[in-house]
């Protein structure tokens, strides 16, 4: 009887003991908006991209990415995705357009990483607007990368940046064209694909801005074609009636994604999967 | 799966302390026991009572790290019966944390059933179980809805402002009584919790989250004046 009052704070305080040693430094968050969390979930594009070049594709082979977007909030259906994924033969990586997280919170997008690095192949991703949010930036720096980045594979350069214009209050500045003319008139490469969150046709998207970008992608000869998400659903089409393609990707809730293969100058091919 | 047992050993814990081997009867003073303000009740330091305080005076001090609340968080709290604290905090996170300096102004209210005495001396004190939940107020985000920036409804969900519940235990130790007679405890207590955004996100997701995927912890000291 006493001898039980006596343990009894260690049996009362045993297991949180426990918690602490297993996960104390990811479960003692400081806000929401702290983006700390282990090695492993940080840096993740540098990371998938040192993956993805341990394959490296020889020149004039063709190219085969699966195309998805928008995981927010769809962990259940990330399970699933990941599960199909793995079944498909000769996919070199995944994309994802934008919109991991929801909320702009860290751990929304450790959660989503969970599930995506069970993946038999490296993915990439772009920040969307709803990664933005609060902190999300800072978040999505620190967890993923560089909201504008650029790598090449085979005969391929994919331009990945920041169109969330909205998310700037419309400031002007996004995307950042600069960057985006700076490489886009880089010729080292075939051709090149660039992927966003934000399509240039959507009311997100700085209207200030919209010139620019549409007309850099139509002068830009390489350019196989334009990829977006934000939209939740797939469409093809000439937006613009100026001969670019645009493409935009299912959201993650849609349960299909594309397999987008590439060869020759500019032909492609998309397969949808439903999973 | 270890994961899910832990969560659930965590939440047991709080019954497993008070299911001893004659239930929660055991925990009245055994049949040797002269004194009879023992047991149950709180306040294992018998002091004579002191006078009463102004209400508006807190009744401690709270410091802790962790729980969404801050890196530090600090502040002061009233207590009713001492079984219902309310807990106002101001709490800091540096920027390499989260990005931006944020200030977290929050106000915790914990219920606890139970206060047990432990050990021979009446020093030490457990409250196994607390109950209760919270609200925050984060300010210095830095992508925080300038006017005209999103149209009404743009976004569903509040970026500064969280509620969400919280489950934890206090283990106390009773200081010498204070000059005016009043007995003060000092206090350790862990807080498991979460938010609302987390909870939507486990709901709408049973086989894609674990249950531990969406707890914080905080740690934390709290001091009666």
């Amino acid at each position: 009887m006493r001898s039980f009052f006596r343990t009894l704070p260690s049996r009362a305080l045993l297991p949180a003991a426990a918690a602490l040693l297993l996960g104390s430094c990811e479960m003692l968050e400081f806000s929401p908006n702290d983006h700390r969390g282990p090695d492993r979930q940080q840096d993740l594009t540098a990371k998938n991209l040192a993956r993805l070049n341990q394959n490296p594709l020889p020149a004039g082979d063709t190219l085969r990415f699966v195309f998805t977007g928008d995981s927010q909030r769809f962990y259940d259906e990330a399970e699933d995705l990941v599960k199909s994924v793995n079944q498909q033969a000769d996919v070199q990586f995944l994309i994802i357009a934008g919109d991991i997280s929801d909320f702009g919170f860290g751990r929304e997008m450790r959660w989503v990483d969970d599930h995506l690095r069970k993946l038999k192949i490296p993915y990439v991703t772009v920040i969307g607007n709803h990664d933005s949010v609060g902190n999300g930036r800072k978040a999505y720096e620190a967890i993923f990368g560089p909201l504008n980045y650029s790598f090449a594979y085979g005969d391929t350069k994919f331009i990945m940046t920041d169109t969330n214009g909205r998310e700037y209050n419309f400031d002007g500045k996004i995307p950042n064209m600069p960057w985006v003319n700076q490489e886009l008139r880089d010729t080292s490469t075939r051709r090149h694909v660039i992927i966003s969150h934000v399509p240039p046709q959507d009311e997100d998207f700085d209207p200030a801005v919209r010139d620019a970008y549409v007309t850099a992608l139509r002068n830009d000869p390489r350019l196989a074609f334009e990829m977006n998400g934000h939209r939740h659903d797939f469409s093809i089409g000439e937006p613009f009636n100026d001969g670019v393609t645009y493409i935009n990707s299912y959201g993650f809730e849609k349960r299909q994604y594309l397999i987008v293969t590439v060869w020759g100058d500019k032909q492609f091919r998309l397969k949808k999967v439903q999973f | 799966m270890v994961q899910r047992l832990l969560l659930a050993a965590l939440a047991a814990a709080p019954l497993a302390a008070l299911a001893g081997p004659n239930g929660p009867a055991t925990l009245l003073p055994d049949t040797t026991g002269t004194t009879p303000t023992t047991g149950l009740n709180p306040a294992p330091a018998q002091a004579a009572p002191a006078d009463p305080l102004p209400w508006y005076r807190p009744r401690h001090l709270v410091a802790q790290t962790g729980g969404g609340l801050g890196m530090v968080a600090a502040g002061a709290g009233y207590s009713l019966k001492d079984r219902l604290d309310l807990d106002i905090l101001i709490g800091y996170v540096p920027r390499k944390y989260a990005g931006s300096r944020l200030s977290i102004y929050s106000a915790k209210l914990l219920y606890s059933p139970w206060t047990l005495p432990l050990g021979k001396t009446q020093k030490w004190a457990l409250r196994p179980l607390m109950v209760g939940g919270y609200f925050s107020y984060t300010h210095g985000t830095l992508n925080d809805e300038e006017p005209n920036q999103y149209y009404r409804g743009y976004y569903w969900f509040s970026t500064d402002t969280r509620v969400g519940p919280l489950l934890g235990s206090r283990l106390s130790y009773a200081l010498p009584p204070t000059a005016k007679g009043r007995s003060r405890n000092v206090s350790a207590y862990y807080e498991l919790g979460s938010n609302d955004l987390y909870l939507i996100s486990y709901v709408q997701n049973l086989k894609g989250l674990s249950p531990i995927d969406i707890l914080t912890l905080s740690l934390g000291l709290k001091l009666d004046i």
